[in-house]
């Protein structure tokens, strides 16, 4: 069996056109111009780099030596693939891709709509699972940094009435674990939560707030967002947009993800409306479960929109992280009976905590 | 008596590309497909895939490129490089806890200052793995089985091309030249087939005139541009006697109603149009030149390479690649990278051959892993 092939020495960049033979116990490589012997490989020092789906014509090399020999001619490859067991690679063929492309096409398809099921639902439930200590140390560090430049305030009194009020609404939730209240001194007129049960207060709130039933309002919203697990959702579902976006580009481009990232910002905000209505709802039925007054909310609301009549929340529409403010009154709006949730001198406590 | 002289041989050749972008898809979505199971984590072994096809339906004078590199070293790279960048963060802990906690002066937190050190070293450091990422890609490439390398540091290269970068800035762009061929310069001539150096031979004063040219006529194209964009929408606006309230605009940017997206979409192709008319066109012009003077000014050992690119077929590279991967949603990158080869093998011209005889292995096995900074820093392509 003679036919032609390309020899490279792997010693220099010469291209020597050769002819192969094979024998019972070696690989014969002639130079085709004068017969003249190139190489002898033997037959189970072979191996073939590569595959044929991948190379045109995978190079067949003694293992550990530099040499290639590169066949060209299909007959000869399928000779020597059903001569020699190690060179079997170079018999196989290129499947039409069309059909692999359906294939593989469907298969990524589903795939996408599944991860984007899992992000989006998923994380309702896997969100909570993450290990406490997790969602603590996270919460503790983006505290951290978010205060900064921040003066917190360490009133006891005022501390333990906050925490204490906040604790019988989680309890009232069946939430396990233990709520945190920080209160910063100063503005904005604001509260929010952090993963790991962190609470934190603005000051100003305190001073703004008619009594202590709007500040119950405020924290019994909270408090919703924290028996939700909203800050750990939302975190993962908008980390899982980001990945699904880096995958389905094949992490070739920050091109896309670039462009994803308003698409993102926005699923943030749409998510952000959806915790903000669970928050409320959540909110004034824990307060209504503890017989503490529940008309804090509304009327917190209420007192905002009085000083601002421009709802911000309904002017921004898609680009807003709350609902409109109208909205939430309508549907947090409760009568004034109730216990209060603080006592005087709690109450005098709370207002003072940064005194 | 005249000295016998021998003619060097110029024969003209061009590179052969014959993938198909049907089996390159393939490859590409078998990609994604792993790429979503396993969170990424193959895209090492992906990129290695695609390279290996793209390469090896490459040829020059007949004889294939082979890629031999393999997706464990990627990884291994970029495992590497998220260990250097989590020291940097224990360093930036460390200074955030003995030099500035707590500190009256001190109104920003950990999260600032490593994400401010790490977008200042980030700069420098994309360039550093831009070479060595070449470095890696070439040392894993073989021609007639011999590996191709790159010499050079690619920490100098990367406080060089920061420095230029920088001194271009400051100079609103008019270094250019010098820019392009400054960081040109290293990525060629250290470049290696065997022990067969590249040699480039450009000067930043050769293209000078041709920059300063296009320099003003960019700014003149803008002007214009910008002037025919606001007649258009002015004389639109006012000839069809619209006036928007202040709360109408507002209503317009936050419930947008699919007359006011069609809107948009139309006024946004109306400003693709007249930009890509007169802006792209020039840069695409600019462009073209360059590569044609890079190219041409370019050679490895008795071998000269030349392109004839043109300002439409260099569109074609820049605008509409671009396009096709944004348009697609990133499915077309196989396309974009089907159509780049295939520019090359048509707009790429060599003169004559390497005299193989004489081209050595080289003894160095190039880096053992390979493009750690590329990946983290998210700026590779294949």
């Amino acid at each position: 069996m003679a036919s032609m092939a390309r020899f490279y020495d792997g010693e220099t960049a010469q291209v020597h056109d050769v002819s192969v033979r094979t024998t019972t116990n070696e690989l014969v490589i002639f130079r085709l111009a004068d017969a003249g012997i190139l190489a002898r490989w033997p037959i189970g020092e072979l191996a073939v780099l590569g595959d044929v789906q991948h190379e045109v014509t995978p190079p067949i090399v003694r293992k550990g030596f530099e040499a290639r020999l590169v066949v060209d001619d299909p007959e000869l490859s399928r000779q020597l693939a059903s001569l020699v067991p190690q060179l079997a690679p170079l018999a196989g063929t290129r499947a039409p891709p069309v059909q692999r492309i359906a294939a593989f096409g469907a298969t990524f398809a589903v795939l996408v709509g599944l991860f984007w099921l899992a992000v989006d639902y998923g994380t309702e439930y896997a969100a909570p699972l993450l290990p406490y200590s997790l969602q603590v140390k996270l919460g503790e560090s983006v505290f951290d940094e978010l205060t900064a430049d921040k003066d917190e305030c360490h009133g006891k009194a005022g501390l333990k009435a906050l925490n204490d009020l906040a604790n019988r609404l989680a309890k009232a939730a069946d939430y396990p674990h233990e709520i945190a209240v920080h209160v910063m001194d100063g503005g904005p007129v604001n509260a929010f939560t952090l993963p790991g049960g962190i609470l934190v207060f603005y000051s100003d709130l305190f001073e703004q707030a008619k009594d202590g039933a709007q500040v119950a309002g405020v924290m019994a919203h909270e408090i919703g967002h924290v028996v939700h697990y909203h800050p750990m959702k939302g975190l993962v579902r908008q980390y899982g947009i980001e990945l699904l976006v880096k995958l389905v580009s094949g992490g070739y481009s920050d091109l896309l993800s670039t462009l994803a990232s308003g698409g993102n910002v926005l699923l943030a905000l749409r998510n952000g409306r959806a915790f903000e209505r669970d928050a409320d709802a959540t909110g004034v039925k824990l307060l209504e479960k503890l017989e503490v007054r529940a008309d804090g909310i509304a009327s917190f609301f209420e007192q905002m929109l009085a000083k601002e009549p421009k709802d911000s929340a309904a002017v921004a529409g898609i680009w807003s992280s709350h609902p409109p403010t109208t909205e939430r009154i309508n549907a947090t709006r409760r009568p004034s009976s109730g216990t209060p949730p603080f006592t005087d001198a709690e109450w005098k406590a709370v207002r003072n905590v940064c005194k | 008596m005249a000295a016998a002289t021998t003619e060097p041989d110029l024969t003209p050749s061009r590179p052969l590309y014959d993938g198909k972008l049907g089996e390159l898809y393939v490859i590409y979505l078998r990609h994604l497909v792993l790429m979503l199971l396993t969170l990424g984590w193959s895209r090492f072994w992906g990129r290695t895939r695609i390279r290996r096809y793209l390469w090896n339906h490459f040829a020059i004078l007949g004889d294939r490129f082979e890629y031999r590199g393999r997706g464990i070293e990627l990884m291994v790279g970029f495992v590497l490089a998220l260990l250097m960048i989590a020291g940097w963060g224990g360093v930036m802990y460390l200074v955030w806890i003995y030099v500035f906690h707590e500190k009256p002066f001190a109104s920003f937190g950990l999260f600032d200052i490593f994400s401010l050190s790490v977008a200042l070293i980030g700069f420098p450091l994309a360039y550093v793995g831009h070479y060595a990422g070449l470095r890696y890609r070439l040392s894993r490439t073989r021609w007639r089985g011999i590996r191709c390398g790159m010499a050079g540091s690619a920490w100098r290269y990367g406080v060089s091309a920061t420095f230029l970068t920088f001194a271009n800035a400051i100079t609103f762009q008019l270094l250019t030249p010098v820019v392009s061929v400054n960081l040109a310069r290293p990525r060629i001539a250290n470049t290696r087939f065997g022990s067969l150096p590249f040699v480039f031979s450009g000067g930043a004063g050769d293209i000078y005139g041709r920059y300063v040219g296009y320099y003003f006529l960019n700014i003149i194209a803008w002007l214009v541009a910008l002037g025919i964009f606001f007649t258009a929408i002015g004389g639109a606006v006012g000839g069809l006697g619209i006036s928007f309230t202040e709360e109408e605009i507002l209503k317009l940017l936050t419930r947008p109603s699919l007359r006011a997206i069609l809107l948009v979409a139309a006024l946004a192709i109306g400003l693709y149009l007249v930009f890509s008319l007169l802006i792209l066109p020039l840069r695409c012009w600019w462009q073209a030149y360059l590569f044609r003077y890079l190219v041409s000014h370019s050679r490895a050992g008795n071998v000269l390479f030349a392109t004839a690119i043109s300002t439409r077929q260099m569109w074609g590279f820049l605008v509409l690649n671009y396009l096709i991967v944004v348009l697609t949603l990133g499915l077309g990158w196989p396309w974009v990278m089907h159509r780049t080869l295939r520019l090359i093998a048509a707009e790429l011209w060599l003169y004559g051959a390497p005299d193989g005889a004489s081209i050595r292995q080289p003894t160095d096995l190039g880096p053992r892993y390979g493009e750690g900074l590329l990946d983290m820093f998210d700026v590779s392509g294949v």
